[in-house]
């Protein structure tokens, strides 16, 4: 109800959706964007636009991106990530024993280390995406990165 | 394009599963390599690269022929009667041993960088014995890691990656079931690694061998900690590193260059040998071993070469042609100015050397054989360029825990430029040769 508040309550359609209301239920869930409403973007909604992209800025923790950035400038490629993911050791067997995966990677690998320094390939793969539970919390790139060159976030 | 798995020799750690690509000229990508590494394969195009010989002619370094300055060299060797090899740890085990033959030819004084890195440990290790293990058995075996006045963070990267990281036959949890102390006086890298159950230590400068001391007073005699700590550290700390050393099934201490260099005197070591001993006897389902920290990336392969073919590991000193008992070190020769003229091989003692030592190598010729520009070869009277082994040429080399591995040939090197093994062989001939 929170967010009905703040569309234009007109029923217009123009987003695909029956009603306003529908629009708002989609919206919370994450389905759909505050731009997919069209009227909203007209001028004379402009302060209803802004009140909702602050109100949905709070609530929309669950749909942030996962973000995990390697400083260049820190990495001095030790490969320490690539051994500890779990993805990793998973997927790639010489992983296990500490030594670099084989190349061209495999499609779930997560970490390699490329020129010195160290790369991200296929962050949708990453546990904190994938998996369920306590294992969501996953977060050892970052706790064993010697040099505190990965920083795992989310925008 | 060709991937090709090849051993990087950019520290002394040699690790076997870099992945190089190159189209047979030059190498595009390097896999799995630490920055440390990567420079290594980055040297054969880089900037400091020494493509051409050079003479000193007027004050002057000019660009010259091969053969001139083979002869130069000739000329000065002629002239010298106690001439002084030193470096050879980045060199292949072949080329050492042709350093050691061109010494026996010339009558000098040949050593190698181990001399003020781990030369000393293997030297007392004579008189004691010593236990050593592979990184493998680390691999599959070790639950405890001890670095003493070490940084592997930042010295050798991909070390704690397959030590401590790793997951061995017998150590399947791996990062979990390894315990890490670390005893440095510095709050270094490493630190940043540490788990809930490891022990970090920072003792004050310069007070290792007091607490190598308290310690084997602590394992015969329980209780002899006095109460208020032995070089920083408090009575709890140290019983907790007891209680982890004695408590280990496979221990690993790796000493590193903060506990080699800190002290003149060898008690150090032999007191740290004898503390290993003590715990070793003590336990019961297991044993510590050592592994030494060396930098160069063939360090450890001075020592056998030297050993297995004259029966000394490092400082060689020749008298007509017989080697001869003495005590001098290369530090000794130079600070004694016991020397005529140097080869310098792969190292860059003007640089790493104090001022003072540095004055008095500078001030007689200098004959430079390496690869790369450095502060010696800018003074030097001859310059000779060499292939980098391990990239444009081959050779055998003993990695740090002393297991001998063959460096392969990737690329070519560039034209008229030949591996430091030919160029000694050449010195060696025209020596023998030409009157």
């Amino acid at each position: 109800m929170e967010l009905y508040k703040f569309l234009p309550k007109t029923n217009c359609k123009k987003c695909g959706k029956p009603t306003c209301m529908a629009f708002a239920l989609d919206l919370l869930q994450g389905k759909v964007k505050i731009d997919d409403c069209p009227p909203l973007l007209e001028s004379k909604y402009k302060n209803k636009y802004d009140a909702l992209k602050d109100l949905l800025g709070s609530e929309e923790g669950k749909q942030k991106e996962l973000k995990i950035d390697v400083d260049e400038d820190l990495c001095d490629g030790c490969g320490i990530c690539v051994t500890v993911c779990p993805v990793n050791a998973r997927y790639c067997p010489p992983t296990l024993s500490g030594k670099a995966p084989d190349y061209p990677p495999e499609k779930h690998q997560l970490f390699q280390v490329k020129g010195g320094k160290c790369e991200l390939l296929a962050i949708k793969h990453c546990r904190r995406i994938e998996a369920e539970g306590r294992e969501r919390e996953c977060r050892v790139c970052e706790t064993y990165c010697p040099r505190k060159a990965i920083k795992i976030d989310y925008v | 394009m060709v991937s090709k798995r090849v051993i990087c020799a950019g520290c002394s750690l040699l690790c076997d599963d870099i992945i190089v690509r190159s189209d047979g000229l030059f190498i595009d990508e390097v896999i799995g390599a630490c920055l440390k590494g990567k420079e290594r394969f980055d040297q054969c195009m880089a900037k400091n690269r020494i493509i051409s010989p050079k003479i000193r002619e007027e004050g002057e370094l000019k660009n010259c022929s091969l053969e001139e300055a083979l002869e130069r060299v000739d000329q000065i060797l002629k002239r010298s009667s106690r001439p002084l090899l030193y470096g050879f740890s980045n060199s292949s085990c072949e080329a050492q041993l042709k350093g050691i033959e061109l010494a026996k030819r010339i009558n000098g004084f040949i050593d190698s960088n181990s001399i003020i890195c781990q030369g000393r440990i293997l030297n007392a290790s004579k008189k004691f014995g010593i236990t050593l293990t592979t990184i493998s058995e680390i691999i599959n075996k070790a639950d405890l890691l001890l670095f003493w006045g070490a940084n592997p963070a930042e010295s050798i990267p991909r070390l704690l990656n397959k030590v401590l990281f790793s997951r061995g036959k017998f150590r399947m949890t791996g990062r979990e079931i390894r315990t890490l102390i670390i005893i440095d006086p510095v709050k270094t890298a490493s630190f940043n690694t540490m788990g809930v159950r490891d022990v970090a230590l920072q003792i004050d400068p310069n007070k290792d061998i007091e607490l190598i001391r308290a310690l084997k007073e602590e394992c015969c005699l329980d209780g002899s900690i006095p109460p208020e700590g032995v070089a920083g550290l408090d009575k709890d700390d140290m019983k907790r590193l007891l209680l982890n050393l004695s408590g280990a099934e496979n221990g690993v201490v790796f000493v590193g260059q903060g506990l080699l260099k800190t002290q003149k005197d060898t008690n150090l070591i032999k007191e740290l040998l004898e503390l290993i001993e003590i715990i070793n006897e003590k336990q019961q389902k297991g044993r510590i071993s050592l592994v030494l920290m060396g930098g160069h990336y063939n360090m450890a392969g001075f020592e056998h070469v030297a050993l297995s073919n004259t029966g000394k590991n490092h400082s060689l000193q020749y008298v007509n042609g017989e080697l001869i008992d003495s005590e001098d070190t290369i530090v000794s020769k130079i600070n004694n100015e016991d020397f005529d003229c140097s080869i310098i091989i792969g190292t860059d003692p003007i640089s790493h050397l104090p001022s003072s030592l540095a004055r008095k190598l500078a001030s007689k010729p200098i004959i430079v054989i390496d690869n790369r520009k450095s502060a010696t070869s800018t003074i030097a009277n001859v310059v000779l360029p060499s292939a980098i082994t391990g990239i444009e040429c081959t050779g055998l080399v003993y990695r740090l825990d002393h297991v001998p591995l063959e460096l392969k040939k990737i690329i070519n090197p560039p034209s008229n430029v030949i591996s430091d093994k030919d160029l000694l062989e050449k010195i060696l001939y025209n020596f023998e040769t030409q009157f």
